[in-house]
């Protein structure tokens, strides 16, 4: 395979990581911009939003359409619950909250490992077969991920920008006290985006699911990789956790396919220890007054 | 992930039997959540399925006394730190009179000096050479570890299937880097070239960079040994996503259920494998179902190698007339030759390699993948596979 193969081959790779990173990052962004909560049960979200797509999808035979609807009803009600029964009570104490949510995704994870086991199950395509491009062959399945998730990605942008409640969150991330002495309503504002949020990751799950198969362990990465995307993006910052996602997305990707696995993930790190050293706030982040 | 999190008991057994009985306290120390759970409640279900079979047969008698068997089980989460808090807990609070487990080379290396130092058996899965070495005689493993399988896998793979360059993924991690050696110098000493290799950290998703950069190497064979199961899924389902046609081979470990969960049935179609066992025997496709039934889940390969080893320790607990004296069990143990389990027949292996004949070996076999399922090719001993 020469280079004009691998170029194509590593760029489409770096766009379908790139995109999963990105929808779980803008997620665990939102919530941080609106909250100031870290919520590590944020990987447990994508396990769900990927066992959701399997029984539905897999099992009872529902269209993926559906499915990703299904997800998004489901999982936004358990995001606002979690936050009325959980987060609320402890607000006053972001600590006490960050640890809510460690104790919330062990006890998600560890149900999951109780009522499904451990066995990864497998989740047939939504778009199956391969696309060769000359000397470059591509997955459908891939292509369809980075197409759905551009989508889900447009939509929640037009959402941010053009509803009023899209506006009411921004306005409280960018200013909490100015947004409540405008008239937005707070109390109702956090659960939602708390459910908006935890949407995304588990829209990122269904997505990925027949890529990366299902299993109560499938969330750690995305989390794991969220966090790095978020911290290089800027905290509370969407349009850096899409740039961050992408970013870290193509390194990952070329720096692979062109240098080896163990100087990829080196210089993911190091580039990200660089853009924080120029900009501290992250790519797009705001420093806090 | 959750280290930080104190280690839980997760299961206390049980059972009954005559009301003057004493009370044996088996412990297990191994992963029941998280990464490597399959594993780990493998060699749980082990034990409460022997633990099953001799109260069904009356109980436990040694030396006149019936015993009365209770389990006390710790979620090692494959961490070094828990495993040996709960060796302590089972040796110091419960008095276990012998453990299964840990599983893992770090948790063994751990708690090693622990259980020798007072005396218990332990029956583990770790490949650290610890596990069969003389300074440590109270360990068993119950499953063969690289080293003694490699050679007569590998040569079969390059001399049958025509290998001529291999790729290779592994965890860039100590497990990883050891196995990638003795793959690799397997692979050369059977006349392949084996250079095309790399190192990736655990709990990544993606390869398809890492073999995209393989393939462009020229590679017709690609090995899956030295990554967990749920990977090795990965490796062959996105392998075939970018139209690899070449054999790909999984040289050891249990993980064919897991590819096949992950990968699917026809991108593991013609995919090589490490089989624990003969897996045509009847014994093993009877205990198998066994398993299933009782804890409605597919049955890791690990499950009646422990089994075996766990009844032989049994054996020789009643044999020996004591419950309590592990050198006199232990002695026992070494005169136990075609012991028959569920996986066939028995035997130590290890005098050449380590010095001891602390191993178990039970003839394996290499399977093709066909439909779904592994058809066993090749049975192997411990120099060929035929």
């Amino acid at each position: 395979m020469d280079i004009l193969a691998l170029l194509p081959q590593a760029g489409l790779n770096g766009l379908v990581i790139g995109a999963m990173y990105a929808l779980m990052a803008i997620g665990f962004s939102l919530v941080f911009g609106t909250m100031r909560i870290v919520n590590f049960a944020h990987g447990e979200f994508y396990m769900i939003g990927s066992f959701i797509a399997f029984f539905s999808y897999a099992q009872w035979e529902v269209p993926f359409a559906l499915t990703i609807l299904i997800t998004v009803a489901a999982v936004g009600l358990a995001g606002a619950l979690m936050e009325w029964v959980v987060i609320r009570p402890l607000r006053t104490d972001e600590l006490s909250s960050m640890i809510a949510t460690l104790g919330v995704s062990v006890v998600l994870q560890n149900s999951a490992l109780m009522f499904f086991g451990a066995s990864p199950r497998p989740m047939p395509d939504v778009v199956s077969g391969l696309v060769h491009l000359g000397p470059a062959v591509f997955s459908a399945s891939r292509i369809f991920v980075i197409v759905a998730a551009a989508l889900v990605i447009g939509a929640f942008w037009l959402f941010m920008q053009k509803s009023r409640t899209g506006r009411a969150m921004r306005a409280v991330a960018q200013d909490q006290e100015a947004a409540l002495l405008q008239g937005v309503d707070v109390e109702r504002i956090f659960p939602f985006a708390f459910g908006i949020g935890v949407v995304l990751a588990a829209v990122a799950g269904a997505l990925m699911a027949p890529v990366f198969s299902v299993s109560p362990f499938v969330g750690a990465t995305p989390m794991l990789k969220a966090f790095i995307v978020v911290i290089l993006g800027g905290l509370g910052s969407i349009p850096g956790a899409v740039l961050g996602g992408l970013l870290i997305g193509m390194i990952e990707s070329f720096g692979a396919t062109f240098l080896g696995g163990v100087v990829a993930d080196m210089l993911q790190l190091a580039v990200v220890i660089g853009i924080l050293l120029v900009r501290p706030a992250g790519l797009m982040g705001r420093k806090e007054a | 992930m959750k280290a930080g999190l104190l280690a839980l008991g997760v299961s206390a057994l049980a059972l009954s039997s005559p009301a003057y009985a004493e009370t044996l306290t088996i412990g297990v120390v191994a992963p029941l959540s998280g990464a490597g759970a399959a594993w780990g409640l493998a060699m749980q279900g082990a034990l409460e399925l022997a633990v099953e079979d001799l109260n069904a047969a009356g109980g436990l008698q040694v030396g006149g006394e019936s015993y009365d068997i209770e389990i006390v089980s710790y979620d090692s989460h494959y961490n070094p730190n828990d495993a040996v808090t709960a060796v302590n807990r089972l040796i110091y609070e419960d008095g276990a009179a012998f453990i299964v487990g840990p599983l893992g080379s770090a948790p063994l290396a751990a708690v090693a000096p622990m259980t020798t130092d007072n005396q218990i058996i332990t029956i583990t899965a770790a490949f650290t050479p610890i596990a069969a070495s003389p300074e440590h005689p109270y360990v068993f493993r119950a499953v063969l570890p690289t080293e003694v399988y490699a050679h007569p896998q590998i040569s079969w793979v390059v001399h049958e299937l025509g290998a001529t360059r291999v790729g290779a993924l592994f965890p860039n991690d100590e497990s990883g880097q050891s196995m990638q050696i003795d793959i690799a110098a397997a692979y050369e000493e059977a006349g392949a070239d084996a250079s095309a290799i790399d190192f990736y950290e655990r709990g990544r998703m993606d390869f398809v960079p890492l073999l995209t950069r393989q393939i462009a190497q020229g590679i017709d064979t690609f090995e899956l040994d030295g990554s967990p199961p749920e990977t090795a899924g990965l490796l062959v389902r996105q392998l075939r996503e970018l139209g690899f046609e070449g054999n790909i081979v999984r040289t050891g470990g249990d993980a064919t259920d897991a590819i096949l969960a992950v990968a699917g049935d026809a991108a593991s179609d013609g995919l090589y494998v490490h089989m624990e066992f003969d897996g045509s025997l009847p014994e093993v496709q009877a205990y198998e179902a066994r398993f299933e039934a009782a804890y409605d889940d597919s049955m890791n390969a690990f499950s009646p190698l422990f089994y075996s080893l766990i009844n032989m320790v049994f054996q020789a607990m009643q044999a020996a007339g004591t419950v309590d004296d592990s050198d006199a069990i232990v002695a026992e143990l070494g005169n136990l030759h075609d012991f028959v389990g569920p996986a066939g027949a028995a035997n130590w292996i290890g005098e050449d390699i380590w010095g001891t004949t602390r191993q178990q070996f039970v003839p394996y076999a290499i399977g093709r993948v066909t439909n779904g399922a592994p058809e066993v090719v090749a049975i192997c001993t411990v120099d060929s596979c035929e």
